[in-house]
């Protein structure tokens, strides 16, 4: 039998073989593509991580190519916190208030020395990690990091997606 | 200039200090008022600041200010350190400005040492300063159009402050806070090719100021949103402390550069741009010509760049260069000792101020004898004008009110600290 | 009229109160019940601008004190170039005041050609309270609410004192000196 391969779209209609013309995937891995294509930062700046963070997506370094356009104004509309800044323990409720208004699958990246572990600021008013009260999905370390590391931490998060790792607080759920 | 004859009407009355707490707007008793909270996470209040507002149908009768979602220790925290070491806290405070926050402390504790820092290093310090200040207006012009609902100005003006923060990383070695100002000086020299760079720079700045001035200057909706709103006038500056371009635009002639002048700024040609009118539009566009304006200092700060030192001589405070390292001995214990101990400041209190993007940014420090300083406290231009918003605001459109925090340019970790 | 003899003359209207001058800056130390009297005199004299108001807390000022030293001993005193920082003990350092809290108002005066500035300085003990300069320089409304959060100095007078940057059930006032710097001690590091 003669093997017509697809070769324009308009003779893929034609083609015998069909391992040429149709992709066979899992519907997890299709998901986890389009979600890991279209992560959408919530606008969540606390101190200079976040000029930082703006600076990310601004045309040099533009995360709207990996798929982060839009950067929403509104938690339930957003897929990743991006803590950038060190936080006070007053600010904790309102994070913390801010990440349950997420909706699932939401993921949190701690941008920066001082949401990963408190910084150089080891005193009385920063919270030392904001993985105290976040599940925290990636670490970016730098004060303040590049924006092409924070770029690198977003696509970390790409990675984990398409390799089927569940979002942390589910990790921490199956723990606890 | 355009904006100093413009003629506009005052769509509300020039704002007075309030009684009796001058910066609580107190509502009414009135039960169809509705009590809204914008912030402490919100795209419009410039970092974490919350207001507590009270409106009536869409005008606002109630303000008052919750600060300290970003209170960092950053004070105490320096106390901890010594001289040397604690000039990495400082920049974190004012993240806009950082260079003029390292620049502050470092000038305070000259003045306790009796230190001078030789011409070249004055001369770069100023580069530097100016440089932050074209920094922290990009910012505020890219930020403050988006308050405003046009966002195409933040990506424009964020191209320009990455070429600034390329210009501080050739120096400085990292975009942001790179502890460049060092207490004697700067901490290196900058590189050959910073002259050819800076100029670039100038030359592309000078286009694109045009350009913005263009978008915002003309623009209808702009010119409908800001002029006649949020007026200041030189008495209420003067009460309630407010400095910088936000006093300038009302017709204060204060700038501590020109009337005070500090460092490189006693050779260097300032003349203070004062606006009349004091409203959100003068402080736009005064912060617009300062740009320009500081785009002009940098550019004679080339051009007259001293050769020479760039930090002070003295080996019992500022280290040794690291090629001295491997063939002096006393060099060697220099490092030593002023790494792990640090040098002792005489017991004393100073005030060192310079102007920086915000207004009048000071620090007042206490030494006593020891090798770490026993306090630190900024004086924070964001603190003092966060104050005026209520009486600013009162009687406004909610959307007046952004427009107004906007022109303020407050910051949080500044506020905060 | 220079500063100083500014200084003077506003020092002479007011009881109890003292001059000195160093670094270039004139400081008038007053009597805590005296300030808002003192800022009004000064207001009048021409300085009409508050720049900055600082506490600082003097509690083992120049000896072993609570907020920990390391490496250097004490007193150091003047600085002798012919002296590196280890060797040797040096003058004994004895703070500027005979009370805990120091209150520095930094005000200016705009008009001069040079402006001048005046330091007036104010000391209180914990728990002493003094009266608030908010009806005379009414942007001294948040930085005395700073100063009462963070370093527990209370303005008798003041129209809304209440904490500013930290939370409302917070304990104690973190700038103090007897306050510990806080933090969590980290495993494997020789600071506790």
């Amino acid at each position: 039998m003669e093997v017509i391969p697809p070769g324009r779209p308009h003779s893929a209609l034609r083609a015998t073989d069909i391992e040429r013309v149709v992709m066979t995937t899992t519907v997890d891995k299709v998901l986890n593509w389009a979600a890991s294509n279209s992560l959408w930062p919530f606008g969540f700046g606390l101190a200079c991580c976040a000029m930082e963070m703006i600076a990310m997506v601004t045309p040099r370094y533009d995360i709207g190519r990996f798929g982060s356009e839009i950067v929403r104004a509104t938690p339930r509309q957003s897929d990743l916190l991006i803590v950038s800044g060190r936080v006070s323990h007053r600010m904790t409720a309102p994070i913390r208030e801010l990440y349950e208004q997420m909706l699932e699958p939401k993921w949190v990246m701690a941008m920066g020395a001082c949401s990963s572990t408190g910084g150089m600021f080891a005193n009385y008013a920063i919270l030392q990690g904001v993985d105290k009260i976040v599940p925290v999905d990636v670490y970016v370390p730098g004060c303040p990091p590049r924006p092409e590391a924070v770029i690198e931490g977003v696509m970390t998060i790409q990675k984990k997606i398409k390799a089927g790792i569940p979002p942390a607080y589910e990790q921490q759920r199956s723990q606890a | 200039m355009s904006a100093l004859s413009d003629r506009r009407t005052l769509r509300y009355p020039p704002a007075e200090v309030l009684s009796p707490i001058p910066s609580v707007l107190i509502p009414p008793d009135n039960p169809d008022t509705m009590l809204i909270n914008l912030g402490p996470n919100h795209p419009s209040t410039h970092g974490v600041l919350r207001l507590v507002t009270t409106l009536d149908g869409e005008k606002v009768v109630g303000l008052h200010n919750e600060l300290g979602y970003v209170h960092t220790g950053i004070e105490k925290n320096m106390e901890q350190k010594s001289y040397w070491k604690a000039i990495t806290y400082a920049p974190r405070a004012d993240y806009n400005a950082f260079f003029a926050n390292e620049l502050v402390y470092c000038m305070a504790v000259e003045k306790l040492l009796g230190l001078e820092v030789p011409r070249r290093g004055e001369w770069i310090r100023a580069i530097f300063t100016e440089l932050q200040r074209i920094h922290n207006h990009l910012i505020f012009l890219g930020t403050g159009s988006v308050d405003l609902g046009g966002i195409a100005l933040l990506f424009y003006c964020f191209r320009e402050r990455d070429r600034v923060l390329d210009l501080v990383e050739l120096a400085g070695g990292v975009r942001m806070h790179p502890r460049y100002a060092q207490v004697g000086g700067v901490a290196e020299d900058i590189p050959v090719a910073f002259d050819r760079e800076a100029r670039s720079f100038i030359k592309e700045m000078r286009a694109r100021v045009d350009e913005y001035e263009d978008l915002i200057g003309q623009q209808p909706i702009f010119r409908d949103r800001t002029r006649g709103i949020g007026v200041i006038t030189p008495e209420f500056a003067r009460q309630m402390g407010l400095t910088g371009p936000n006093a300038r635009a009302s017709g204060v002639n204060w700038d501590l550069r020109a009337h005070e002048p500090y460092g490189a700024y006693r050779e260097l040609q300032v003349q203070p741009i004062v606006f009349e009118v004091g409203d959100v539009y003068d402080r736009y566009l005064i912060r617009l010509h300062e740009i320009r304006q500081s785009v002009d200092i940098i550019e004679q700060a080339l051009d007259g760049l001293p050769s020479g030192p760039w930090i002070a001589d003295d080996r019992k405070v500022v280290l040794p260069p690291r090629h001295e390292l491997h063939t002096s001995m006393e060099s060697l214990i220099h490092h030593f000792k002023l790494v792990t101990e640090g040098y002792r400041v005489p017991a004393g209190e100073a005030y060192a101020c310079v102007e920086g993007p915000r207004g009048e940014l000071g620090c007042n420090l206490v030494a006593d004898g020891s090798a770490k300083p026993w306090r630190v406290h900024f004086r924070s231009a964001s603190l003092v004008m966060l104050q005026s918003v209520a009486a600013l605001c009162k009687g406004v459109l909610l959307a007046d009110l952004i427009a107004i925090l906007a022109s303020l340019d407050p910051n949080m970790g500044d506020c905060d600290r | 009229m220079s500063a100083r003899a500014d200084a003077d003359g506003l020092a002479a209207g007011l009881a109890e109160a003292t001059v000195s001058e160093a670094l270039g800056e004139v400081t008038i130390d007053v009597q805590s019940a005296q300030i808002a009297d003192a800022c009004a005199a000064a207001l009048a004299a021409g300085y009409d601008f508050l720049c900055d108001l600082a506490a600082t807390d003097y509690l083992g000022f120049g000896g072993e004190g609570v907020a920990g030293y390391w490496a250097s001993p004490s007193g150091a005193g003047e600085r002798d170039i012919n002296h590196p920082a280890s060797s040797g003990l040096g003058v004994v350092v004895s703070p500027p005041g005979t009370k805990r809290f120091a209150i520095s108002y930094q005000l200016l005066d705009r008009s001069a050609r040079p402006a001048r500035r005046l330091r007036l300085r104010t000391w209180v003990d914990d728990g002493e309270s003094l009266p608030s300069v908010v009806g005379v320089f009414p942007c001294a409304d948040y930085q005395e609410r700073e100063a009462w959060d963070l370093m527990g100095i209370d303005f008798s007078d003041h129209p809304h004192l209440e904490r500013i940057f930290l939370p409302e059930g917070w304990d104690g006032h973190p700038h103090r000196k007897d306050y510990p710097i806080g933090g969590e001690p980290v495993q494997f590091s020789d600071e506790v």
